[in-house]
């Protein structure tokens, strides 16, 4: 099994207030982390304890302070910033905790974004699209507009949308958030099965035990450190 | 690319009270150019065909030597041949009449005062065929076949300096072509108001058999031509241009356009004021929608974030919010000439008067056309100021931190 993501040795510090050099707080502290292809992976911790810097230095919207993140063996920290916007369009799909779709466009449009950044031909993207919103049993509602969607239907959109490109990694932080328990269990469920079904690797965070239940591999946080890894770097999928 | 364009189009009318604030906003600034360069248009329009109809013609033929050296005598470097001149021009397709002329100034007289004047001397029946007709305030045209005195037409400011109306007599004194002082009596027949007071201060108008029996000349000044339309002076004048290469005496035709003096200060005068405005409302629509847009950005910080994230270029950031403000300004420009157009039709209809202008005494007709390059002009003004107003806002937007921009609330 191929390796995917290597955290090695990172830690992220932010300014507090606008000040850029003293009282520096740090979010993520000597942080390591090995994921492979296809694994089902959380990282579990309470709030504040550097869940979702851990996720966006991984997404490459962030940048470490000190140590290095390889995507699929490439260092991030030496791309540009074109580099890694390529990078993060091919490689990465995003779930956001408020969902974070496109409002004017329809759930069919939002899903075809991904595709519509990287150039694909819009007959291509329709088919494409279609096919990620049957994925998640969403192609009844392919005209709805998001305000028109129920929240686990909007997630479901995202997820959807995260996984149109077929990207190496799909990241989502705290998914279920805004979910109730039924439609929190049923999306991590069609987390898991698009896991299994597609070979996709899935990072999610999260701070509700009850979806940890489902989950084979967990990273646990607390206070920007690792403190615990179920899987400890094997596919546990 | 359509999607793209579709997500522009679409965001335009997400805030549709804000959007319809901005069309209202920038739509009201293109009504108002369109009112204000309407009014202009109809005011050059008219003065135009004013100063042409008032005298000067669609084009004029003179003497090469009438603008190469100063007369001497009156009539001095006048049309010899004037008739034969006339006759080939008459030729000439959207001519509709050529008129004989001679500009010639002296001393009026009533027995009792004495005033100066700037007299000319026409054909009253050429100058009627071709429309040409002097705005009178009392009295009658000229008749060129009367009996007796002399007719003679005054400016409203000579009758009452000197204190004469219709009926009354008067005696011109002038020097004749040899240099002689010599004078005829006059019948004074009507009383002019051109609307211009200086000019109706000076105004004396007479036959022109009476003019070259008073300058002991049988030439003219100039001929005056009259066209069907003023839109086809520059043809008719390429036209005539040729045909006078073969008289014995070097002419020169000039278009009404070269001897306008006063037309073209108007215009001058009043384009710098409209180009005043024009400046203005750039400012105010740019101003304004940096603000909104600004106001916008803030708003979609989030999604912009998510749209980043999901490695969209930042190009495509600055792209959008750009079309964005360029489909609003296209709306806008829409709205504002739909607008402005029917408020146009509302005033014309309303019979609206203004005072007179400074210099005149006649009130002004309130009226706006409806010019397509102007609608065209204040189109592209705005869509521009919004393209413009816009780069900020998204090179901003383009510019934002991803991981800030998704935990913005």
């Amino acid at each position: 099994m191929d390796e995917i993501v290597s955290v090695e040795a990172v830690t992220r510090r932010f300014p507090m207030n606008d000040d850029q050099t003293h009282n520096l707080v740090s979010a993520l502290s000597d942080a390591n982390l090995r994921v492979m292809a296809g694994e089902f992976l959380a990282i579990a911790g309470p709030s504040g304890s550097g869940k979702t810097t851990l996720l966006n230095l991984i997404g490459c919207i962030d940048e470490p302070t000190t140590g290095r993140i390889l995507i699929e063996g490439v260092d991030t920290s030496k791309l540009s910033p074109g580099r890694t916007s390529t990078l993060r369009r091919e490689k990465i799909g995003f779930v956001f905790q408020t969902f974070n779709l496109i409002p004017v466009f329809t759930a069919l449009e939002n899903v075809e974004y991904p595709l519509l950044v990287q150039g694909v031909g819009a007959r291509e993207r329709g088919k494409r699209a279609a096919a990620a919103l049957e994925s998640v049993g969403l192609a009844s509602r392919a005209g709805e507009r998001p305000d028109l969607l129920s929240g686990g239907e909007r997630q479901r959109v995202a997820v959807a949308r995260a996984i149109v490109h077929r990207p190496a990694l799909v990241l989502a932080d705290e998914p279920t958030a805004n979910l109730d328990t039924h439609n929190a269990t049923q999306l991590i469920d069609l987390m898991r099965d698009l896991n299994r079904s597609l070979g996709l690797t899935f990072i999610f965070s999260t701070h509700d035990q009850r979806l940890l239940e489902h989950t084979p591999r967990i990273v646990r946080l607390c206070d920007g450190q690792v403190v615990s890894d179920s899987g400890d770097g094997g596919n546990n999928g | 690319m359509g999607k793209f364009l579709l997500l522009a189009f679409r965001n335009v009318f997400r805030n549709r009270r804000r959007t319809v604030m901005t069309l209202l906003m920038v739509g009201c600034g293109v009504a108002g150019l369109l009112m204000v360069g309407g009014f202009f248009a109809f005011m050059f329009q008219g003065l135009r065909e004013s100063t042409i109809h008032n005298g000067l013609g669609h084009i004029q033929i003179f003497t090469a030597e009438h603008f190469n050296r100063d007369e001497v005598h009156v009539l001095d470097t006048g049309i010899d041949d004037w008739r034969k001149v006339a006759a080939t021009v008459q030729t000439v397709n959207h001519v509709r009449g050529v008129a004989p002329r001679i500009e010639f100034y002296g001393m009026l007289s009533n027995g009792v005062k004495s005033s100066v004047f700037m007299g000319s001397a026409v054909d009253p029946d050429a100058e009627r065929n071709m429309g040409f007709s002097p705005l009178l305030a009392a009295g009658r045209d000229l008749n060129r076949h009367s009996s007796g005195d002399a007719e003679a037409l005054i400016g409203t400011g000579v009758a009452r300096s000197m204190s004469v109306k219709v009926g009354d007599g008067l005696t011109i004194l002038a020097v004749t072509a040899d240099g002689a002082l010599n004078g005829i009596d006059v019948q004074i027949v009507g009383i002019v108001n051109s609307g211009f007071k200086d000019m109706d201060d000076r105004y004396l108008r007479i036959a022109l058999p009476a003019a070259q029996r008073l300058l002991q000349s049988s030439r003219v000044t100039n001929l005056v031509v009259g066209l069907d339309a003023t839109e086809n002076t520059d043809k008719v004048a390429a036209s005539i241009v040729p045909r006078m290469s073969d008289l014995s005496q070097p002419m020169v035709v000039r278009k009404w356009i070269d001897l306008a003096a006063y037309y073209k200060q108007v215009r001058t005068l009043f384009g710098g004021i409209f180009v005043f405005l024009g400046v203005i409302v750039f400012v105010m629509v740019l101003m304004a929608s940096v603000n909104t847009l600004l106001m916008t950005m803030f708003e979609r910080t989030r999604e912009i974030g998510t749209m980043l994230a999901m490695g969209t270029p930042r190009a495509w950031i600055v792209a959008l919010f750009m079309v964005e403000a360029t489909v609003t300004g296209m709306l806008a420009a829409v709205a504002g000439v739909v607008g402005g157009n029917l408020l146009g039709v509302l005033l014309n209809a309303s019979g609206l008067h203004l005072p007179p202008p400074p210099g005149t005494t006649v009130e002004m007709h309130f009226r706006v056309l409806h010019v397509a390059s102007l609608m065209i002009g204040s189109s592209l003004l705005v869509i521009v100021s919004l393209a413009l107003a816009s780069i900020v806002p998204a090179i901003r937007a383009s510019r934002l931190q991803i991981a800030e921009a998704l935990a913005h609330v």
